[in-house]
C-alpha cells in the first residue's frame, strides 16, 4: 500500500512537468485544413447530408479556382451521430489532433452547444451553417454563425402575417418537444401582439402526434385570419390536410422547417396559396443563386435545400475571412468574421452583428402547385 | 468491513492515479473517450443490478440519468443561497460551486434519482417482463416530456454553461465506488437473494425472501447511480437537453449489458468500453472509405457478429477476478507451494 502510494507520488511529480496541449497551425505551405462535424447518421442524417454537399461543392470549386491565398482547402468531416456526446467527441478530435484551422458546424444546436466550448478552448474559429438556438454563440468569442436565428424568423414571419396578409388575430399550433418550434412560436406571439395584433389561440402537440383534429377545432372555434404552424413538413403536411378538411381556409404559415421535395405532396393540395419563409430561394434571379443551383444540379441531379445553401455558404465565409486577415493566423480570422459586413452569399447579403450572429434577410415564398414562388425579402430593420 | 474500505480507497487512489496520467500525458480526444468509457461503464453496473442480477427488464435507465444530470447541474450553475428576509439571493456565486460544491451536487443528483427510482418502482414492480419494461420506457419519455415543458430548466433548449468539473478523478471515482459495491453487494446474502429472485421468484418466496422489497431495493439501487452518472455527463458535456436522454440512450445501456454477458459486472464494464470507444475508433475507417453512414452500419455489423459467437454475452454470467486469471494463467506457483 505504502508502495503503491509512492509510486503514484513519483508519478504525480513526473508528470506534472509534462506540457500541456499545443495546437498546430492548421495550414502548410500547400494546404489550408478546414473541418466540418455533422450528423450524417442518426435521427437528423438528411440534414447533415445535405449541409455536406454544399460544402463540398464550394470546397471543389475554391480548389478549381487556385484555392485560398493560394493554398488549396484539405476538408476532414466527422459524423456526429445526431449525439451531442459524439459532437464533442468530433470536435474534440478535430481541434487537437487534425488542428483544423477553422470549423464548420453542426446543423443541430444542441450538437454545436456541446462541441462549441472545445473549439473557443483552443482558440479555433467555429462557424455553424444552420445552428438557431441565440445559445450558441455565446459560449464564445470564436463561435459564429451564418444563419438567422429563430427569433428573427418568428417575429419575420408575424411582420409578414400582419403587413402582407393583413391579420389581425392569429392562431398558432406549435409542437411542444421541439425547442426550435418553441421559440419561433414565442417569438411570433411577441412580435404580432406588440405591433397590435390578437394571438386567438395557442394549441400544442407532442412530437409523433398524427391527428391533429382536437387543435384544429379549437382553432376554428377562435376564427382567427392566419394559423402560424412552426414545425417541420411532415406535421405541416397533416395539419394543412386536417384544417381544409374541417373547413379552416384561412392562410397557414411557417419557418424554414416547411422546406422540403416532399411538403406538396404530402399536403395533397392542403397547402396551395399558404407562406412559409426561407433562407433562400431557389427561383432567386440573383445571378449567384442561379449559378449556385446550376452548378449543384449538375453534380447531385437535384435541387439544394437551404441547408445545402448555408453549407455552401460557410465555406465561402470562411475563405473571405482568411481573405480580409490577409494571412493564415485564427485569431486574425477570427477578428476579420466579427467585422464581416455586407457579405453577399446564396442565402443573402449578411452582416455579423456584435453577438456573432448573422444579422441577414428572410425569404418569404408562396406554395403554387408544385413550385415555391418568391414573394419577397423581409430584412431585419423591418421587424425591429 | 475493514476490507471493504481498504479496497475502496484502492479504488479511489487508482482513480486519481489514472486523473494523474490523464490530465498530464494523454492527448484531450483520448482523454475525452476515456471519461466518456467510465460514464458508460458507471451506467452498465448499475443497470446491470435492475436488469442482469435481479431480472428485471428496465428501459428507464436515461430517465434517471436525467434526472441526475438536472439536479446536479441545477445545483452548481443556478442554486444560490436565499436570504428570506431580503427576499433575494446573497451570493452572485451557485452556492454549489468549485471543487467541494461539485461532491454534494452529485450526491444530490444521485439521491434525486433514486429517490425518483423508489416512486416509480413500488408501483411498476408489480409488473413482469414485458410489462416492466413497457411501464420503464413510460416513465422515461415522461422525464423528459416534463423536462421539456419546464422553463426553469431550459424547456427543451436544456441548460448550458454548466462548469466542467467532471474530470477524470471523480469519474473513475464513481466509476470504483460503483463497481466495489456492487461486487461487495452480489456476494453478500442481499445479492444472493436478488439473484433467488431472477432465478425464481415463487421459490424465493416460498424461502422466506421479501421479492418486493428485493427488487426496489435494486431498483433505487441502479437509479441512485444511473443519476450519478447524469451528473458527471452534464458536467463533462457542458450542457444538457432533454433530447440527449431519450429512450435510445436507454438501449445503449441495455446493449452493453447484453454483449457484456447480462448478470456480470465485469462483464457490463467490458460491454461499456467497447460500445463507447467502437464508434470512436471506426471515425478513422469511415475517413479512409469516404461513404457516410459506413460507421454505423460497420459498428450495428460488429455487434451482430459479436452475438451471433456469443450469445450469452461475452462473459456470460461469470465475473472476470483475480481468481480466474490465477486459473486462466499458467500457474506461477510451485506445486506444493500453498497459493
Amino acid at each position: 500500500m505504502r508502495k503503491a502510494l509512492a509510486a503514484v507520488a513519483l508519478l504525480a511529480v513526473s508528470l506534472a512537468t509534462a506540457c500541456g496541449t499545443k495546437i498546430g497551425p492548421g495550414h502548410d505551405d500547400k494546404e489550408v485544413h478546414l473541418g466540418l462535424f455533422v450528423s450524417t447518421s442518426g435521427e437528423i442524417a438528411t440534414f447533415g447530408e445535405d449541409t455536406k454537399k454544399g460544402v463540398e461543392l464550394a470546397v471543389e470549386e475554391i480548389n478549381a479556382a487556385g484555392g485560398i491565398k493560394g493554398k488549396k482547402i484539405k476538408l476532414t468531416h466527422y459524423d456526429t451521430a445526431s449525439k451531442p456526446e459524439e459532437g464533442k467527441a468530433a470536435a474534440t478530435k478535430l481541434a487537437t489532433q487534425d488542428n483544423v484551422f477553422v470549423a464548420m458546424g453542426a446543423v443541430a444546436s444542441g450538437i454545436s452547444l456541446a462541441a462549441a466550448p472545445e473549439f473557443q478552448k483552443y482558440g479555433i474559429p467555429m462557424v455553424s451553417p444552420s445552428s438557431t438556438n441565440p445559445t450558441v454563440t455565446q459560449q464564445g468569442n470564436y463561435i459564429f454563425r451564418v444563419c438567422y436565428l429563430d427569433d428573427f424568423q418568428g417575429a419575420a414571419c408575424a411582420a409578414f402575417a400582419q403587413n402582407d396578409l393583413k391579420a389581425k388575430k392569429a392562431a398558432i399550433l406549435q409542437n411542444q418537444d421541439d425547442a426550435y418550434s418553441t421559440g419561433l412560436s414565442d417569438f411570433f406571439e411577441a412580435r404580432f401582439k406588440k405591433a397590435g395584433g390578437e394571438i386567438v389561440a395557442k394549441e400544442s402537440y407532442k412530437k409523433g402526434t398524427s391527428d391533429f383534429n382536437t387543435q384544429v377545432t379549437n382553432i376554428k372555434a377562435k376564427s382567427p385570419d392566419v394559423v402560424f404552424l412552426p414545425c417541420y413538413y411532415n406535421d405541416a403536411a397533416l395539419i394543412a390536410q386536417q384544417c381544409r378538411a374541417q373547413g379552416l381556409n384561412v392562410p397557414l404559415l411557417g419557418g424554414d422547417g416547411w422546406e422540403s421535395d416532399k411538403l406538396v405532396p404530402n399536403a395533397k393540395g392542403a397547402l396551395e396559396g399558404c407562406y412559409f419563409g426561407n433562407h433562400y430561394a431557389e427561383a432567386d434571379a440573383n445571378p449567384k443563386v442561379v449559378a449556385f443551383v446550376e452548378a449543384y444540379r449538375k453534380k447531385y441531379g437535384n435541387a439544394p435545400s437551404s441547408l445545402a445553401a448555408l453549407g455552401y455558404d460557410v465555406v465561402y465565409v470562411v475563405k473571405k475571412a482568411i481573405e480580409d486577415a490577409g494571412e493564415f493566423d485564427r485569431a486574425k480570422v477570427r477578428d476579420a468574421l466579427a467585422k464581416l459586413k455586407g457579405y453577399e452569399g446564396v442565402t443573402g447579403k449578411f452582416d455579423i452583428d456584435e453577438n456573432r450572429d448573422a444579422r441577414k434577410s428572410i425569404s418569404m415564398l408562396k406554395i403554387e402547385g408544385e413550385k415555391f414562388r418568391f414573394v419577397r425579402q423581409i430584412n431585419p430593420s423591418e421587424v425591429e | 468491513m475493514l476490507r471493504a474500505l481498504g479496497i475502496l480507497c484502492l479504488g479511489l487512489a487508482g482513480a486519481f492515479g489514472l486523473h494523474l496520467v490523464v490530465s498530464n500525458a494523454v492527448p484531450p480526444y483520448p482523454a475525452l473517450i476515456v471519461n466518456m468509457c467510465g460514464i458508460s461503464i458507471i451506467l452498465a453496473i448499475s443497470l446491470n443490478v435492475i436488469n442482469g442480477l435481479t431480472g428485471q427488464f428496465s428501459l428507464g435507465h436515461a430517465g434517471f440519468m436525467a434526472i441526475g444530470a438536472y439536479v446536479s447541474a441545477y445545483f452548481t450553475t443556478t442554486l444560490r443561497y436565499f436570504d428570506p428576509d431580503a427576499a433575494r439571493y446573497i451570493s452572485e456565486a451557485p452556492l454549489f460551486d468549485g471543487l467541494w460544491g461539485f461532491p454534494p451536487a452529485l450526491l444530490a443528483g444521485g439521491i434525486a434519482a433514486a429517490l425518483a427510482g423508489l416512486i416509480v418502482g413500488i408501483p411498476t414492480l408489480r409488473l413482469k417482463g414485458d410489462y416492466l419494461a413497457i411501464a420503464t420506457l413510460g416513465f422515461g419519455e415522461i422525464v423528459s416530456i416534463l423536462l421539456s415543458n419546464f422553463r426553469a430548466v431550459g424547456g427543451t433548449k436544456g441548460l448550458t454553461s454548466i462548469p466542467g468539473y467532471a474530470d477524470t478523478f471523480w469519474i473513475y471515482g464513481s466509476a470504483a465506488t460503483c463497481l466495489i459495491l456492487t461486487g461487495f453487494l452480489q456476494r453478500s446474502t442481499f445479492g444472493r437473494a436478488l439473484i433467488a429472485v431472477r432465478e425464481n421468484e415463487l421459490a424465493a418466496e416460498v424461502m422466506g425472501i421479501n421479492a418486493a422489497r428485493m427488487k426496489i431495493t435494486a431498483f433505487v439501487y441502479g437509479a441512485f447511480f444511473a443519476g450519478v452518472a447524469g451528473g458527471l455527463f452534464g458536467h463533462l458535456m457542458l450542457t444538457i437537453s432533454p433530447a440527449n436522454f431519450g429512450y435510445m440512450k436507454s438501449v445503449e445501456v441495455v446493449v452493453m449489458l447484453v454483449l457484456g454477458g447480462l448478470g456480470s459486472s465485469t462483464g457490463a464494464v467490458v460491454g461499456a468500453l467497447i460500445l463507447t470507444v467502437l464508434p470512436e475508433a471506426l471515425r478513422d475507417v469511415e475517413r479512409q472509405v469516404e461513404l457516410s453512414g459506413f460507421r454505423m452500419a460497420l459498428y450495428a455489423l460488429l455487434l451482430v457478429v459479436m452475438m451471433l459467437f456469443r450469445p450469452q454475452g461475452i462473459f456470460g454470467q461469470r465475473e472476470l477476478s483475480l481468481k480466474l486469471l490465477r486459473r486462466l494463467l499458467p500457474s506461477r506457483d510451485k506445486p506444493g507451494r500453498q497459493p
